[in-house]
Parts: C-alpha cells; sequence; structure tokens
C-alpha cells in the first residue's frame, strides 16, 4: 500500500510492519528524498510505540520535514526547553506522561507551536483538554490526512 | 439545569494589612462571628446551588479549616458538596497567572463535573445575591456569557471594570477601570460595574480559556476573556438589582481597611443597609458552641456595659463598657476598661481601666492594663499600622 504523497521521491523501499490498534499493516517506508527547501521546517513526534515513531519519521522526513521525537510528554516537554518545532505530533495514551497532561504544560511552554493529538481513540475529543489542540487526527496507516493537516497547520502559521 | 459555582477564594488583600497577613482576604473575620467568604457561600446555598469549589491560592490553611468546620453541610450521597481545591499545580508548576487561568487549571474539576452552566464568584464580597435569578436571565436571553452589574458614581469609574451596554442589556464593550467611563443612557451620573460574578455556558467557557492559554495574555476575566467574547459571543449584562436579595443594593468589596472598617460599623446602625437578621436570608457560618454573652457588674462606680454593639458569643463585659464596637466571640473586657469604635477578633481581652477607640485588633491579643490605643496615633503609628483616617490596627497574637 502507498502512504500518502509520493510526488517528491526518488525512490523507495519496504522496510516494515506497523501495528495499528492491534491490526498488523505492511507499509512502505520512503527513503532517499530530494529537499529543495533551505530550511526545513521541525515537527516534534511524541509517540511511544518504536515502529510507528520510526514510520512518521521516515514518512515526514520523505516530505521535507526535519523530524525530532520523544517516548513520551515528559521528554516532550523537555526538548522543548533547548528546541522549537514548528509543529508537535501528540500520541496520548503513553506511558510516564501521556498526550493530555503534556498538552496542558506545553500551553504554557511553547503555546505557540500547532500541536496535532493523534491517537487510536476519537473518545478523547470529549476531554475538555483537547479542544486545545489545533487538530485531533485518528491513526491511521494512510498518513494523507495528518500530512494534510500539517501541511495546513505551518501554512497557517506563517500566515499569522 | 446543572450549575457549578466556583469561588475564587485566591485573593491576596494586601490593602487589608496586617488583617491578610496570616489569612487570604475571603477568611478574613467580619461582623462578629462571619468571615467574608460566607457570604458569596450563603448566598449559593441561598440560591439552591449545592456544587460549589472554592479555589485558594495563599494562605490557605484558615479559611480551608473555616470551611471545613462551617461549611459541611451539605449531603455528599446526594452528590452535593462544598470543597476547597488548594492550587494544585497540576497543569503547570506555577501559581495562578490570573483569574482565568485559576479555573483552567482545574479543567479535570470542570470536565468531572460537566455542568451545564458554571457560576463564578468572588469570595471577596458581602453582599446577598439570588443567583437563581441571573441564571434565569441567562437562559432567557440564550447568553453565552452574562456578567452582573450594578450602577456606581461616574467618579467611581477607576476602580471597577465598567460595562456598556445596548437597550436589551446585551453587553457591547468592557473598559478595565477607565478614566473616561461609558455611562449608563439616560443616566450621565451612573455606570455599570461588573461585580465579578459571570455565568458561562461551559462550552464556550472551556474553549475560550484553552484560546487564552495560548495567547499572550494576562488570563484575566475582566482584562482578557470578557472583552474577547463581547466581540464573538452573546454576552449580557444582569441587572443587580433584579437579584438583590433586600433590595438595598448593597454590594461592598472591603478593599482596605477603612472600606472594612466603615463596612463593620454599618452593621451596628439602628436600621443598617446590610440586614443580617433576615430569615428569608440566613447567612451561615462556624460557630464554636460558645456559652452566651453576658455583662456583669452594676455598682456605682464599675458597671458592664454594652451599647450600640455587636456583642458575640463567648464574650463576658465584666465592669467595663463597650460603645458603637462589634466584639467577635469570647472577647474580655474588664473593669474600668472602655471600647469604643472598635472592632476586636476573637480571644482579645482588654486589661482593667485600658481605653481602646477607633481600633481594629486582631485575634488573641492581650490589651495589657492601663494601655491607651488610638488616643495618640504618633504613639500607636510608630508600632502599629495606622490609617489615613486614623483606625489603628493590632495584627494577631502580638504581644503588647
Amino acid at each position: 500500500m502507498q502512504t500518502g504523497d509520493r510526488s517528491k521521491k526518488k525512490g523507495t523501499k519496504e522496510i516494515g510492519l506497523v501495528y495499528f490498534g492491534g491490526t498488523r499493516k505492511r507499509v512502505v517506508f520512503s527513503q532517499e528524498i530530494t529537499d529543495n527547501r533551505t530550511m526545513k521546517e521541525k515537527i516534534l513526534i511524541v509517540e511511544d510505540e518504536e515502529s510507528l515513531r520510526l514510520f512518521y519519521e521516515e514518512e515526514l522526513k520523505a516530505e521535507g520535514y526535519e523530524i525530532l521525537s520523544a517516548r513520551n510528554g515528559r521528554e516532550a516537554i523537555q526538548q522543548l526547553e533547548t528546541t522549537k518545532p514548528n509543529l508537535i505530533i501528540l500520541d496520548i495514551v503513553m506511558p510516564v506522561m501521556d498526550g493530555m497532561e503534556a498538552l496542558g504544560r506545553i500551553l504554557r511552554k511553547g503555546r505557540k507551536i500547532p500541536i496535532i493529538l493523534n491517537t487510536s481513540y476519537s473518545a478523547y475529543r470529549e476531554d475538555f483538554m483537547s479542544w486545545a489542540a489545533d487538530a485531533y487526527v485518528t491513526k491511521s496507516s494512510d498518513l494523507t490526512e495528518l500530512k494534510k493537516k500539517i501541511r495546513d497547520l505551518l501554512q497557517k502559521g506563517k500566515v499569522r | 439545569m446543572k450549575v457549578l459555582a466556583i469561588i475564587l477564594a485566591g485573593g491576596r488583600g494586601e490593602r487589608l494589612y496586617p488583617l491578610t497577613r496570616d489569612r487570604a482576604k475571603p477568611a478574613v473575620p467580619f461582623g462578629g462571628i462571619y468571615r467574608i467568604i460566607d457570604f458569596t457561600l450563603s448566598n449559593c446555598i441561598n440560591s439552591e446551588i449545592r456544587h460549589i469549589y472554592a479555589l485558594t491560592q495563599y494562605k490557605s490553611i484558615s479559611l480551608h479549616r473555616h470551611i471545613q468546620l462551617g461549611w459541611s453541610i451539605l449531603s455528599a450521597p446526594l452528590g452535593e458538596f462544598i470543597e476547597v481545591i488548594p492550587a494544585q499545580q497540576r497543569i503547570d508548576e506555577q501559581w495562578y497567572q490570573g483569574t482565568a487561568d485559576a479555573i483552567l487549571q482545574n479543567i479535570y474539576t470542570l470536565q468531572e463535573e460537566r455542568p451545564d452552566a458554571v457560576l463564578i464568584l468572588s469570595g471577596d464580597h458581602i453582599y446577598k445575591m439570588d443567583y437563581r435569578k441571573m441564571i434565569a436571565f441567562h437562559l432567557e436571553r440564550e447568553a453565552e456569557l452574562t456578567v452582573a452589574a450594578i450602577r456606581m458614581e461616574h467618579k467611581q469609574s477607576r476602580e471597577f471594570g465598567v460595562i456598556e451596554v445596548d437597550p436589551n442589556w446585551q453587553i457591547l464593550g468592557f473598559q478595565e477601570k477607565p478614566e473616561e467611563p461609558k455611562t449608563i443612557p439616560g443616566d450621565p451620573e451612573g455606570i455599570l460595574a461588573s461585580m465579578g460574578v459571570y455565568v458561562f455556558n461551559t462550552e464556550i467557557l472551556v474553549r475560550r480559556l484553552l484560546e487564552d492559554a495560548r495567547s499572550d495574555s494576562d488570563h484575566d476575566f475582566g482584562k482578557n476573556i470578557i472583552p474577547e467574547m463581547i466581540r464573538k459571543n452573546r454576552v449580557f449584562a444582569f441587572d443587580f438589582r433584579q437579584g438583590d436579595q433586600g433590595g438595598t443594593g448593597y454590594w461592598r468589596d472591603v478593599g482596605t481597611i477603612d472600606a472594612y472598617f466603615e463596612t463593620t460599623m454599618d452593621l451596628i446602625s439602628v436600621i443598617p443597609q446590610f440586614n443580617l437578621y433576615d430569615p428569608q436570608w440566613p447567612i451561615l457560618t462556624y460557630q464554636c458552641p460558645y456559652p452566651p454573652a453576658k455583662t456583669v457588674h452594676a455598682e456605682e462606680a464599675r458597671v458592664g456595659t454594652a451599647i450600640n454593639s455587636i456583642i458575640s458569643n463567648g464574650c463576658i463585659i465584666s465592669g467595663g463598657s463597650v460603645k458603637r464596637s462589634v466584639l467577635s466571640p469570647r472577647v474580655r473586657v474588664h473593669s474600668h476598661a472602655e471600647v469604643e469604635d472598635s472592632i476586636l477578633f476573637e480571644g482579645v481581652d482588654v486589661g482593667r481601666s485600658a481605653k481602646i477607640r477607633k481600633a481594629i485588633i486582631d485575634k488573641e491579643v492581650h490589651v495589657p492594663e492601663g494601655m491607651t490605643i488610638g488616643y495618640d496615633l504618633d504613639g500607636d503609628a510608630k508600632r502599629f499600622t495606622v490609617t489615613s483616617s486614623g483606625i489603628v490596627v493590632i495584627p494577631k497574637w502580638i504581644k503588647l
């Protein structure tokens, strides 16, 4: 299966299996990317599941972004002490510090940075704190929606 | 309609120092047996609002104890509560940054309750108000936010948030402490002042708080949230006179020692503006079961008297005289002592032949035999706070 926009890629290579909500899916990770931008936009991926984190990393690098990653909310908060990503993708269910708590804390530390909540559970939309996020994307092996939201939010940030 | 009341009870009350040296402003004793927060809490109970949080921050032990002792009156099995929430630093390791931030930091509490509307109150004010009437108005106007407003004189505008309304009382503008306020249409001497009493639809409140949290802001209702909502939402003013219980238009922020003194002294007038004796609107508080007050000695040169005064339980006027004063529980006034125009807090002991005039004496102070307070203001000012109007304030526990 294909994941998202392929237009910029020179070649792709299948490298792994990823689990989505218990269902095993074969995905194509992309590599060898041409990047024409001078200043790459930085995205912080906060995700506890390693294979998924790598998958996002590869996919988003392929889109031309620079990727930072954190395994839980606490690591994300620590990263924000020293780095300033242009956007954060935040999982909710994580050990050490979950995404909702991290979201509350990020409101203060890097409150202007757009945040996308990314979870397998749509029920978190009921959570008041989730309303602080700029977008809410349910996890899927198809990253089209996520990538679109990233583009939209980064674009909006430039206009702002 | 599920309404949750949240009382902002974190006020430092710096201008009430030294009465706020050991306690937050809502916990300052008032009217002999009350604490300032009792009036807001009584308004809630008398308005049949029985889901109440009080948010505290500084010096909250005294307030916490008072509410625990005096306000454990609701039924937990029926889901009712009055609960004190100290600053928990759940979202951030910082104190509350502003009034809106105080609510935001308790967003999880709000979520657990999921009320339809949130009634936000200040724990600092003395008034009697039926909040049900304000909530009914809020629903009737299909408002998203309703702000209680009281008429004040034009010249007081710099002390208040001033509201500008259209003929339907929809709010057009909000100025925080303006020099040149918008006056009431048809009443050029009057302004509408915000009382710090708000009814919010819960969802709108949460969304605005979160937006505000992500912007450069003081995170304050008066400065940020309300002006922003006036631009975007249906915001109405509720005329306090429609909900004023007693109909005297009485509402006081006892923000300074002088205001505190005057507001207290009003209580002992023959017909006070603020009536504590209205059976329709009981003011509840915590009272330790002390014995009744008494006066003793009626000899020729030694008479225990109290005139034009409030004397609380446990007081003994033993051969001394008390005039135009308010005595909290357990005050003793010994033989030949004179107390005039003063406020004595719980446990104050006035020694033989001591003379006290125009003073506020905080808890458990022992005034030694023969001492005078309030007769030599320059001398008093060397040791105590003396206000420009000549009120001497003696702090709690001090050794004289």
